[in-house]
C-alpha cells in the first residue's frame, strides 16, 4: 500500500508539495516511485529557473522508463536537491524526505491541488 | 515473465541484476521457441542452412548460430543442440520460431521432420556464480563445459541441463517437460533464500546481456542488420561451401560493411536508449543506438549502436538524449568481464 502522508498536498501527476504558499519542497509520491521502479537519473530545473504550473520542468529516469516532472505550481526554483545527482535512488528509498526534488518560491494561488484523501482516491488506495 | 518482480519482495531490476552478477538468479524463459529437426543427416542439412559451422561441435554440445535470408538479413539468432547427427533441438527467439521452422521445412529433404515443439519444454535459466551450488542441491549435474549439455532427471522427470545463458555469468538453462516446469521452478525458487538469490525478470535479463554486448534480435540483428554489420563474424562458418545468405555476406565482408556495431560508454549522467541518434562533435549523424540502458554494474549509461564504419574505438561521440547532448566513448565490449567459462 502506497504511503500518502496527511501533511502534504498532491497533483494528478503524482507530485507532492509541502506548502501551498511561500516556499515549498516538491517531490514525487510513493505511488509514483513504486510504479517507476529503480530510479537511476534525475534531471531537475536549474536554480532560479521560472517554472509554470502544469509545464514540464524535469525528468525522472528509471531502469524501466523515463517520466517527465510537471511543475505543480508556478514560481521560481529556490533550491535543488544536489544529492540526487549521485544518489537518485533516494527517491525510491525516501520519496517524502531525502528524495525531495526541488524547492520553489510560489507565485500566485496554486490551483488544482489534491488533498491526501483525494489523491488516495485518484490512485485507488 | 514480468519486467521485474516486486520491490517489496526484494525484486527490482537493480537487485535482480546484482543477484546474478554476485550470487544467483533464476529466469522463467519458457517463452523461448523450441523446435526439433529429426531424420537421417539432420545436422548435415542444418549446416547448409545456418551460418555457423556445426562440424565444430558434436553430440552433447550446443552452438550459437544465425538463420539468414539469401540477402544476408537475419531471420533469427538461435542455439542448436545436437543430440546425434540425426536429432537436433533448436531454441530460437519466441517471435521468430514459426518463420525459422517455415524456412527449414521449405528447404529440407522430405525425410527430415521439422516440428514446432513450443509446449514440449519449459526453459528455466539459473545464472550466477552460485548457480552450480544451487543445481547441486537439486541433484542436477553441473560439471559440463561451457556450451555443453546433458540429459538428466529431477524427481523422476527428464530435464535437459545446458551450460548456456544470456547473462555473461557462469550459468545453466534447464529444459524440463512443459508440464513439469512449474515443479522445477518452485524447487529452484525454494532454494534462493539460502543463496540470497532472486527471481529475475526481463529488465535484468536485458541489462545483463547489454553489459556483455550480446545482441538481441530486432535490435542488433535483423533483416536489415547483417552479421557482418553486427560483427558476429565469429558465428559464421566462412569456409563452408553453402549456407543461407553466403554469397551476399561474403560480398559484404569483402567490400567492408558500411555500418558496424559498436559499444558506447557514457561519460556523463546521460542514459542512451534505443533509437537515439549518435553524432560527432560537429553534429554530423554517425548512426543510432540499437540498445541502451543504465548499467547497474558500472553505474553509468551504456549502449550498443550501429555506426558508420569510420568510427573507431576510443572516439568520442555525442548521443542526443531527448534534446540534450550526452558525451560517450566508443569502447570494446563487454562492459564487465565475462565469467561464462
Amino acid at each position: 500500500m502506497s504511503s500518502v502522508p496527511e501533511n502534504l498536498r498532491y497533483t494528478e501527476e503524482h507530485e507532492w508539495l509541502a506548502n501551498t504558499s511561500g516556499v515549498t519542497k516538491v517531490g514525487i509520491t510513493d505511488f509514483a516511485q513504486d510504479a517507476l521502479g529503480d530510479i537511476v537519473y534525475v534531471q531537475l530545473p536549474s536554480l532560479g529557473a521560472k517554472i509554470s504550473a502544469g509545464a514540464v520542468c524535469g525528468e525522472v529516469e528509471s531502469t524501466k522508463s523515463v517520466s517527465e516532472i510537471y511543475a505543480p505550481v508556478s514560481g521560481s526554483v529556490s533550491a535543488i536537491n544536489e544529492r540526487l545527482a549521485v544518489e537518485p535512488e533516494l527517491i525510491n528509498a525516501e520519496p517524502y524526505e531525502g528524495g525531495w526534488l526541488f524547492e520553489v518560491e510560489i507565485e500566485g494561488n496554486p490551483e488544482g491541488l489534491l488533498s491526501p484523501e483525494e489523491y488516495r482516491k485518484a490512485i485507488g488506495a | 515473465m514480468p519486467i521485474e518482480y516486486p520491490a517489496a519482495n526484494g525484486g527490482g531490476v537493480l537487485a535482480e541484476h546484482d543477484a546474478v552478477r554476485t550470487r544467483v538468479g533464476i529466469f522463467d524463459v519458457s517463452h523461448l521457441g523450441k523446435a526439433h529437426v529429426k531424420g537421417a543427416g539432420a545436422v548435415e542439412f542444418l549446416n547448409t542452412a545456418f551460418t555457423n559451422d556445426l562440424n565444430r561441435i558434436g553430440a552433447g554440445q550446443a552452438q550459437y548460430t544465425l538463420c539468414c535470408t539469401p540477402e544476408g538479413g537475419v531471420v533469427d539468432d538461435l542455439i542448436v543442440y545436437i543430440r546425434s547427427q540425426d536429432d537436433v533441438l533448436l531454441i530460437p527467439n519466441a517471435s521468430n520460431t514459426s518463420e525459422v521452422v517455415r524456412r527449414l521445412k521449405q528447404a529440407a529433404p522430405a525425410h527430415i521432420l521439422i516440428t514446432d515443439e513450443h509446449e514440449s519444454y519449459g526453459v528455466i535459466a539459473v545464472q550466477g556464480p552460485q548457480s552450480a551450488a544451487l543445481l547441486t542441491k537439486l541433484g542436477l549435474p553441473t560439471d559440463m563445459a561451457y556450451m555443453s549439455w546433458v540429459e538428466s532427471d529431477f524427481q523422476g522427470s527428464p530435464v535437459i541441463v545446458c551450460r548456456t545463458g544470456y547473462t555473461g555469468e557462469h550459468g545453466y538453462e534447464l529444459l524440463p517437460a512443459w508440464s513439469e516446469t512449474g515443479k522445477v521452478w518452485d524447487a529452484c525458487a525454494a532454494l534462493l533464500p539460502e543463496f540470497d538469490g532472486r527471481v529475475c525478470g526481463l529488465g535484468a535479463r536485458d541489462t545483463l546481456r547489454t553489459e556483455m554486448g550480446y545482441p538481441l534480435h530486432g535490435h542488433e540483428l535483423s533483416l536489415d542488420i547483417s552479421p557482418v554489420q553486427a560483427r558476429a563474424n565469429w558465428a559464421v562458418g566462412w569456409e563452408k561451401p553453402a549456407f543461407w545468405g553466403r554469397d551476399a555476406l561474403m560480398a559484404e565482408k569483402t567490400r567492408g560493411a558500411a555500418w558496424l556495431l559498436r559499444a558506447l560508454k557514457a561519460q556523463d549522467r546521460g542514459i542512451p536508449r534505443p533509437g537515439m541518434i549518435v553524432k560527432n562533435d560537429a553534429g554530423a549523424v554517425l548512426g543510432e543506438v540499437t540498445s541502451g540502458t543504465f548499467s547497474p554494474s558500472i553505474k553509468t549509461g551504456i549502449a550498443l549502436a550501429l555506426l558508420s564504419r569510420e568510427v573507431a574505438v576510443g572516439d568520442l561521440v555525442v548521443v542526443d538524449v531527448r534534446g540534450r547532448d550526452a558525451r560517450m566513448e566508443v569502447v570494446n565490449p563487454p562492459f564487465v568481464p565475462s565469467h561464462v567459462k
